[in-house]
């Protein structure tokens, strides 16, 4: 084994059966010699890692896990008289509010929001990025210019849509964010402009990594620019889209400043959605139902962090 | 064929670069027979993307139309394409106080310096194209004639003088003039000239419409932005600084050290990812509010000091340290700490560099969390003061529009200067390597 490989091992794959000292013994014809040259672990090595790691530690329990924990608890108990007491009542609370008309239409409206938000920002990311990826002098500035939107934070983009939206000064003069029908639309207009850059960026990057000789092969087959596209870039482009994909329905579930500046929730909760019902519900005659809500939230987006982990994960595991 | 064009056009394209003539003319002049067709797609595609450019661009032109005019005259006028009624400050280039007229100045400088830079064809990396006494004349030149017009502009704008359009045209005029004394070697002859204009034009109007219009000046004060953007950049800082600490910490332990359970502890690592702030949100806020951390900086930084994301994407970086450099200082008697910060962080800039303006950009965008541990005014971050500020009346509304433009000029200091981290920050993941 050389020293790269061995040292791989190290690092990949540290706690895998074959590494730990019962499943060696069988594998390994002399495992006490074995041992005797090179110590499994040294102390000063081990204690330097632990002190490494703490603060992050310390941070993740305290912020992530026991803050979760706590919410499942809290989830099982019932407020009484504003929250002077609260009763358990064991699983009623998340039986009745997970089914509830309120909780299920906040994940409506964000599914609103996503589904409004996530297939356009893919389009327009891959029709922005498809433009700019190509030998054109000036084409820097063109790109600097697509992707000029990550400069704006949520805030600032909905102050400034806010105003193209007002009824009577507004740019667009359209009573859009007072109509029931249209509010939830015209949130997720902001969003998706505000998502053209990350998606444009995220999409060009993925283009950059196809080889030349690819598209050229493909001339050269008698493709034309459409057939290019379909046929070839965007089934290359795959893993890159899906990635996109994840990352814009989690901000899309994750919506909140949004929604708190340009109709707080309104016209008649039409654009409330979970995560904006979640940060209202934190009073103590209502935080339990917080708590469920927010224990569904996490099972609705578990599944998609899930997706992006693993995504995440095979994309490095390849990297190097 | 379809393949000959192909070739054809990156032949010319190459040339063209070499020979310093536009590839376009040299394709026109070599290839001849479909030469217009080609011509007319050359054109389409430069349409196609002006176009998209327009279509990105739009909100932004009408944020600053919006911010300059207030509201009900700019209805009045029937809602032109330019500002109207814009109210102007009363003063010179040399008002204002020593520190604004040394910033703006050194705005004006570098941006006239990186214009003469680029055309003799430097980098800011390499800026020694610049130094030929042409070119510095150029740029201190441009400066004057800057300040001298832009403050004609202003004291006409202010009196609605009826010469204010000659003022602008002079001043594009003056300003593109002093810039065509650097612009030596450029051939045929309209090339400096409407580079000169060009630079004249954008600098007169940046200069004069950021520098002069009062309407930043009233958003900052009335939106009381000084101590919330001072608030977000003590916060950004704390919590850049804190992620950069732990994150290497961590990464180094997972990549470098050998420890009982590694991938239980990195599990727990990486599990933070499935438990975003929307999740945990009011069990967070509850300890905040037991710990006695409401508008607290420790509140705003300390549940953020520790990232999974950063953690994984530095150990990877890590992992790309040649493991022979690692033998080597072990037997030179390097210490962990000295192989850390000797080599193990500089071989891994890049990557540390990239996190490092992500977290700065995350953590300047931050909303939901300041939003609910904050409720007293003196520790709201920039972003939840453009909320207070939307609260204000309709006829002033520009003043908000205004104020959001200014919290998001950081970010986009932050974009220009360090766009290729920020971009191989953000799609970390999405590709390999």
């Amino acid at each position: 084994m050389t020293t790269a490989e061995s040292r791989q091992d190290a690092g990949v794959r540290d706690a895998t059966p074959a590494d730990t000292p019962g499943a060696a013994a069988p594998a390994r014809p002399r495992p006490r010699r074995w041992r005797r040259k090179r110590p499994r672990y040294r102390l000063k090595d081990v204690l330097l890692a632990y002190a490494l790691l703490a603060p992050s530690m310390v941070i993740f329990v305290v912020f992530f896990y026991r803050p979760f924990l706590n919410l499942m608890h809290w989830g099982t108990f019932e407020s009484r008289r504003n929250g002077a007491f609260f009763e358990p009542v064991g699983l009623r609370l998340y039986r009745e509010q997970l089914s509830g008309r309120d909780f299920l239409d906040g994940a409506w409206h964000s599914f609103q929001f996503v589904l409004y938000t996530v297939p356009a920002g893919l389009i327009l990311g891959i029709l922005l990025a498809v433009a700019a990826h190509r030998r054109l002098k000036g084409i820097k500035i063109f790109q600097a210019i697509f992707s000029s939107t990550i400069a704006s934070s949520v805030a600032v983009t909905s102050v400034v849509f806010l105003y193209f939206f007002q009824p009577t000064i507004g740019l667009f003069k359209v009573d859009w964010l007072t109509n029931p029908d249209m509010a939830m639309f015209a949130v997720s207009l902001t969003s998706v402009w505000q998502n053209l850059g990350l998606s444009f960026v995220i999409v060009l990057a993925g283009l950059q990594t196809i080889p030349d000789e690819v598209v050229e092969a493909a001339t050269l087959d008698g493709y034309g620019p459409t057939r290019r596209l379909l046929r070839i870039t965007l089934p290359l482009l795959s893993p890159v889209l899906l990635f996109l994909l994840v990352i814009l329905v989690i901000h899309g579930l994750q919506a909140f400043a949004q929604i708190d500046i340009l109709t707080k929730g309104g016209p008649v909760q039409a654009t409330e959605t979970l995560v904006y019902k979640i940060q209202r519900l934190s009073r103590p005659d209502n935080i339990t139902i917080g708590a469920v809500y927010s224990v569904g939230l996490f099972f609705i987006t578990l599944f998609i962090t899930a997706l992006q982990f693993s995504i995440l994960n095979r994309r490095v595991h390849y990297a190097r | 064929m379809p393949g000959d064009t192909l070739v054809d056009e990156r032949v010319a394209a190459d040339t063209g670069a070499v020979l310093g003539t536009s590839a376009s003319d040299l394709k026109a002049a070599t290839i001849g027979k479909s030469s217009r067709r080609r011509a007319l797609g050359l054109t389409g595609q430069y349409a196609m993307l002006v176009l998209l450019a327009a279509i990105v661009l739009i909100p932004l032109v009408f944020a600053v139309l919006q911010a300059l005019s207030p509201p009900f005259s700019y209805l009045n006028a029937g809602a032109p394409l330019h500002p109207v009624d814009v109210q102007w400050k009363h003063g010179t280039w040399l008002s204002g106080g020593p520190f604004s007229v040394v910033v703006r100045t050194l705005i004006v400088v570098a941006a006239l310096a990186w214009v003469q830079l680029k055309v003799a064809g430097g980098t800011v990396r390499h800026p020694r194209a610049l130094a030929s006494p042409r070119r510095l004349i150029a740029v201190a030149a441009g400066t004057v004639a800057t300040g001298v017009m832009a403050s004609q502009i202003w004291s006409a704008s202010v009196d609605r003088s009826p010469s204010t359009p000659a003022w602008w045209v002079g001043s594009v005029i003056l300003v593109g003039a002093t810039q065509i004394i650097g612009f030596e070697r450029l051939r045929p002859v309209w090339r400096p000239l409407l580079l000169g204009g060009l630079t004249g034009l954008f600098v007169t109007a940046v200069v004069v419409v950021a520098f002069g219009a009062a309407v930043w000046n009233t958003a900052y004060h009335d939106g009381n932005l000084g101590p919330a953007l001072l608030r977000s950049l003590t916060v950004t800082t704390l919590i850049t600084i804190a992620q950069l600490v732990t994150a290497t910490m961590a990464a180094y332990a997972f990549a470098f050290l050998r420890f009982p359970f590694k991938n239980l502890l990195f599990a727990v690592a990486l599990g933070t990812l499935l438990l975003p702030l929307e999740v945990t949100l009011l069990a967070n806020v509850q300890l905040i509010r037991t710990l006695g951390w409401v508008n607290s900086n420790a509140g705003l930084v300390i549940p953020f000091a520790a990232t999974a994301f950063g953690t994984f994407l530095i150990r990877q970086g890590f992992r790309g340290v040649p493991p022979e450099i690692q033998d080597a200082t072990r037997l030179d008697g390097y210490g962990h700490m000295a192989f850390l910060w000797r080599f193990a962080v500089p071989l891994t800039r890049p990557v540390i560099a990239s996190f490092t303006v992500i977290a700065a950009l995350g953590a300047w965008n931050q909303y939901l969390w300041p939003r609910s541990v904050v409720d007293d005014s003196r520790y709201q971050t920039a972003q939840l003061a453009l909320r207070t500020i939307t609260g204000t009346n309709v006829a002033e509304s520009n003043r908000s529009v205004a104020a959001a433009l200014i919290v998001a000029l950081p970010v986009v200091a932050l974009l220009l200067a360090f766009s290729r981290q920020i971009i191989r920050g953000l799609t970390a993941g999405a590709v390999k390597g």
